[in-house]
């Protein structure tokens, strides 16, 4: 068909016109191919790209150091609260604590009534300091407590 | 252990962080000798006076502040309450609170 159709015109007309069957480049050969080195030298330059970095940069911080001026502030105000709340409630627990501590000092002055040379309420440090009393860890049975 | 006819808990942490501006101003003198006496003595049984001077006194501002200005008290402390005492949540009812109190004439003594 193809042969048919190009009969008569300049150039190979089908493939059984090579003179030698091979796979060949074409005729004039490939075009040539660029492997040369191209870097264009368009854009921002170095030390504009520092610069830019640089104001962005700085520009962040000061926000940062100002949040932190706030906060600070925000903190303040919340913990100036709280002091001012500290004896109100101090005063609180201290009532409840004599309470109890009477209470407590009553008991043991019933218990140990006929011991010899028991002090009731004695420290039991020797800096003079009054101490809390320890911290009670573990799991304690609630009858201890009455 | 709550009854349908008891009436329900008020907030008093968000009322003693709202009036704690006040009370820092005008319970002030009793709460700096109470410091100080613990600072001496840290006993509770010391300082029992003392602490009932700054209980007293807190009271009674308490009273004061529900005689003059209840609503705007109330408006700050339920604000407070809904917020848990985040400050920066309550502007507007703060400052129309202390608008208010900080210029009141007391009424108890």
């Amino acid at each position: 068909m193809t042969e048919f159709l190009r009969r008569g015109t300049p150039g190979m007309t089908s493939v059984s016109d090579m003179l030698v069957k091979q796979d060949g480049p074409p005729p004039g050969g490939f075009p040539s191919v660029r492997y040369a080195r191209r870097l264009p030298a368009t854009g921002p330059t170095g030390p504009t790209l520092f610069l830019v970095t640089g104001v962005v940069m700085a520009y962040g911080f000061y926000l940062v150091g100002q949040t932190n001026i706030e906060g600070r502030k925000v903190k303040q105000e919340k913990y100036e609260a709280r002091k001012a709340l500290v004896p109100v409630l101090q005063a609180e627990e201290d009532r409840r604590y004599v309470k109890v501590a009477r209470a407590f000092h009553e008991q043991e002055a019933a218990l140990m009534k006929n011991e010899k040379d028991w002090k009731v309420g004695e420290s039991v440090y020797s800096t003079g300091k009054w101490m809390k009393p320890p911290q009670l860890v573990g799991i304690w049975d609630e009858k201890i407590f009455d | 252990m709550a009854s349908a006819s008891e009436a329900p808990p008020v907030p008093a942490s968000s009322i003693l962080m709202s009036a704690s501006k006040l009370i820092a101003i005008e319970c002030g003198a009793p709460s700096r000798a109470y410091m100080a006496c613990k600072k001496r003595d840290a006993n509770p049984e010391t300082c029992l006076a003392e602490g009932d001077a700054v209980t007293g006194c807190v009271i009674n501002l308490l009273k004061d502040l529900n005689e003059t200005c209840p609503k705007e008290l109330k408006a700050y402390y339920e604000c407070m309450d809904y917020y848990s005492n985040n400050f920066l949540k309550c502007r507007d009812v703060q400052k129309a609170f202390e608008e208010v109190a900080l210029n009141r004439k007391k009424v108890t003594k």
